[in-house]
């Protein structure tokens, strides 16, 4: 049978793991030092290295070395300039570089079992990896050409290593602090099923981080080569109390343990933050969990290990190998995958960041929430807001804040051969379907007809500005399985309706108003007017009536105005 | 609509044990998920696919006590659209969003936390097996304000009330 790899495409390190012959997960060893080869590339005048070679090369040769390259995917502008200075370099981008990476360790695979051999692989993702950031590895990883499984995240990975064999049950933190993104998994273990709970994470933060930390309060520059020497000394304080040796530059230094601590103290407190709010998205106090498990290298340092343990109230579980166990993991699941499947076996994974769209006034109205179990799929019913409008631009985004420009874009789509239609007639439903690896996908298709034509989903490109704005869906209607949305849609309209007559009435009929009344009209007024610009359609209906009440005199009072006017117009004509 | 309790094999009751809500979803999951046929032919695939999202979906809506209870009651043919609060409710929900607002609020969040339990043992006895149709309208009208308060608690920062695997509701 052919052989599944896990491959853990790390941001310091990369690893490939297989199951072997008697169905145990073991890590290759890969150049003949152990299993952990430098994710680092080196843009040679004649070739490309990848590994230790490459990675020990950064100091005499930085342009040619590309370090930590993880921390630039999913930025789709990303270019860097690598090799010679000048014309003689090229741009590459970040998902080249990473799959340079991945065709070393396909190279290297090979050379251990055979051309031919070769079968699917898993590649593990940060969990609190977004869609770019995901579907940029996807893309490393058809580049470098494997056969890609699966990408699976990291902590959910490590679980798999750590209870399958052992056949663990119960509920299980994963604390995963890598060389430069962090995560934290809750999991229930049961019967072979490995069910995520939630995560929370950064992808900003990791032993990069510790040793750029250091490296600031050495009051040395944060180039490759000073932060690897930054990682050698904090790796040795790991063991020892002190140490002493020579700096970058040249300058013989002494350093305490006490004094790494406290330079790197707040970055271990940013992972604080996301651990309580995956506990608070689990519904779990810290002392329902039966364990926490460690992952990644960073997490050997004993400050880190001395945060862990307070927060969590108990000592991290030790016989997990943090370096290796998310490559076994991923073995197993590459292997599984690989057979079509195992009985004993199912990783049931999240979404890590709620996915939304952009709606009037640049707000986001959440579409799959955050922790959903994947796949995912949502539906949501658009309509145009002009006559014989064809197209409609839906913006995609992820995140947690309440505006699209908080959040991180996914995508603008454009919805294309809509029919022509009176404003308001054409129904386009979208469907957002979030795969196992995370990733989205939109489709859509025009209703009114009732054949269930497929519309065009294009990533928007050439498009002006304006037209963007003019084909921006303004408001979510018709959207009949969602009575917020629905609610809060019929809210703003009825909104600015009664603020229309409200600014009509107070401008032309100002004598009916007792004194007071205008104050407190306009002052609910403001509040209808910023409520009906949130998303929120219970503070919008709450306002809607406050202002009800506070108007229900004035409106009287004018009735009776217009009235009086209505027969004195009539007696006048009549004469 | 789909029915989410026949999706996970419970009776239509808001009370539940999420925990073996949970259970039933990792039993049903081994059965569709799409690991399951990941060398089968792609209309299989695409078939797991559809029914994993499927169950995925029908899990999130009963695992939320108030999305539970808007199934039922759209399964009893009852909608919370257009339902409205009394204006003294109204008037009370925005005199505490103001009070948050100010940054005093924690007694407005206090009672919203009271008063969103409250609607949700409420909610419990209305649209239990054989509660009858007459307690619908009842829970139409908890149900309405219990998202306010809910709402409201969103609104404060409060963390979501997910409530405990094991607690028994």
């Amino acid at each position: 049978m052919r052989r599944a790899l896990g491959i853990d495409l790390g941001t310091t390190h990369s690893l490939v793991a297989f199951v072997d012959d008697r169905n145990r997960a073991r890590v290759l060893d890969l150049d003949g030092s152990g299993p952990l080869v430098p994710s680092a590339v080196r843009y040679a005048a004649s070739r490309i290295d990848v590994g230790a070679g490459a990675r020990d090369a950064a100091a005499s040769a930085p342009g040619e070395v590309v370090l930590s390259v993880k921390r630039l995917m999913g930025d789709g502008a990303r270019r860097l300039h690598v090799g010679a200075a000048g014309p003689a370099g090229r741009e590459v981008t970040p998902i080249e570089v990473s799959a340079e990476i991945l065709r070393a360790l396909r190279a290297r695979a090979e050379a251990a079992f055979g051309a031919g051999e070769l079968g699917g692989c898993v590649v593990t993702v940060p969990a609190y990896f977004d869609d770019a950031q995901r579907a940029a590895t996807r893309d490393a990883a058809r580049l470098a050409g494997l056969e890609l499984l699966r990408l699976v995240a990291e902590p959910t990975a490590a679980a798999l290593a750590f209870g399958l064999d052992a056949r663990r049950e119960g509920t299980f933190a994963v604390y995963d602090l890598g060389g430069g993104t962090f995560d934290l998994s809750i999991l229930r273990l049961e019967a072979g099923v490995f069910h995520v709970l939630a995560t929370a994470g950064d992808t900003r933060l990791g032993g990069d981080d510790l040793d750029a930390a250091l490296a600031d309060r050495l009051g040395l520059p944060g180039d490759p080569a000073t932060l690897l020497a930054a990682r050698a000394i904090r790796e040795a304080l790991t063991d020892r109390d002190a140490w002493e040796g020579v700096l970058p530059g040249g300058a013989r230094a002494r350093v305490s343990r006490a004094e790494l601590e406290e330079a790197i103290a707040p970055v271990v407190a940013r992972t604080l933050g996301p651990a309580r709010r995956a506990l608070a998205d689990a519904g779990l106090e810290p002392s329902a969990l039966d364990g926490v498990v460690l992952v990644g290298g960073a997490t050997r340092t004993p400050l880190v290990r001395r945060e862990v343990r307070a927060l969590f109230g108990r000592a991290p579980l030790t016989d997990v190998d943090p370096d290796t166990a998310v490559a076994l993991g991923a073995a197993i699941q590459a292997d599984a995958l690989e057979r079509g499947g195992r009985d004993d076996l199912l990783l049931l994974d999240v979404v890590p960041l709620t996915l939304g769209v952009e709606t009037m006034g640049g707000v986001v109205e959440p579409i799959v929430p955050r922790n959903s179990t994947i796949p995912a799929r949502a539906t949501q019913e658009f309509t145009t807001h002009a006559d014989g409008q064809t197209g409609i631009v839906v913006h995609v985004v992820q995140g947690e804040r309440e505006l699209a420009a908080d959040c991180r874009s996914v995508a603008r789509f454009t919805l294309r051969g809509i029919p022509p239609m009176p404003a308001g007639a054409a129904r386009v439903e979208i469907a957002y379907d979030v795969d196992a690896d995370g990733i989205l996908h939109v489709t859509a298709r025009e209703r009114t007809t009732g054949v269930g034509q497929e519309v065009h989903v294009r990533p928007t490109s050439g498009l002006t500005e304006e037209e963007v704005e003019r084909m921006l869906v303004e408001s979510v209607l018709r959207a009949e399985d969602d009575v917020e949305a629905r609610a809060l849609a019929e809210g703003r309209l009825e909104a600015a309706q009664v603020l229309a007559a409200l600014e009509a009435g107070l401008r032309e009929d100002a004598g009916a108003l007792e004194p007071g009344e205008r104050e407190a009209i306009v002052q609910r007024m403001a509040g209808v007017r910023a409520a009906a610009e949130g998303t929120d359609p219970y503070a919008l209906r709450a306002w809607l009536s406050s202002l009800d009440e506070a108007a229900k005199g004035f409106a009287e009072r004018r009735a009776s105005v217009h009235l009086a006017r209505a027969f004195q117009g009539k007696t006048v004509e009549e004469i | 609509m789909t029915d989410p309790f026949a999706a996970l094999g419970l009776p239509r009751a808001q009370a539940l044990d999420l925990a073996d809500l949970d259970r039933r979803l990792r039993e049903r999951a081994r059965e569709v998920h799409p690991d399951r046929f990941s060398r089968a032919p792609a209309p299989e695939r695409a078939r797991a696919a559809a029914a994993s999202a499927a169950l995925h979906a029908a899990h999130r809506a009963l695992k939320d006590p108030l999305a539970r209870a808007e199934a039922l009651l759209a399964l009893a043919g009852r909608s919370v659209q257009g339902a409205r609060p009394a204006p003294e409710f109204l008037e009370a929900q925005l005199a505490a969003r103001e009070a948050i607002a100010r940054g005093d609020g924690a007694d407005a969040r206090e009672s919203a936390r009271v008063a969103l339990a409250g609607c949700e043992r409420k909610l419990a006895e209305l649209l239990a097996p054989g509660a009858g149709v007459a307690a619908l309208d009842g829970a139409v009208a908890a149900l309405v304000e219990a998202r306010f308060h809910a709402s409201l608690l969103r609104a404060a920062g409060d963390p979501p009330a997910t409530p405990r695997p094991g607690q028994d509701r």
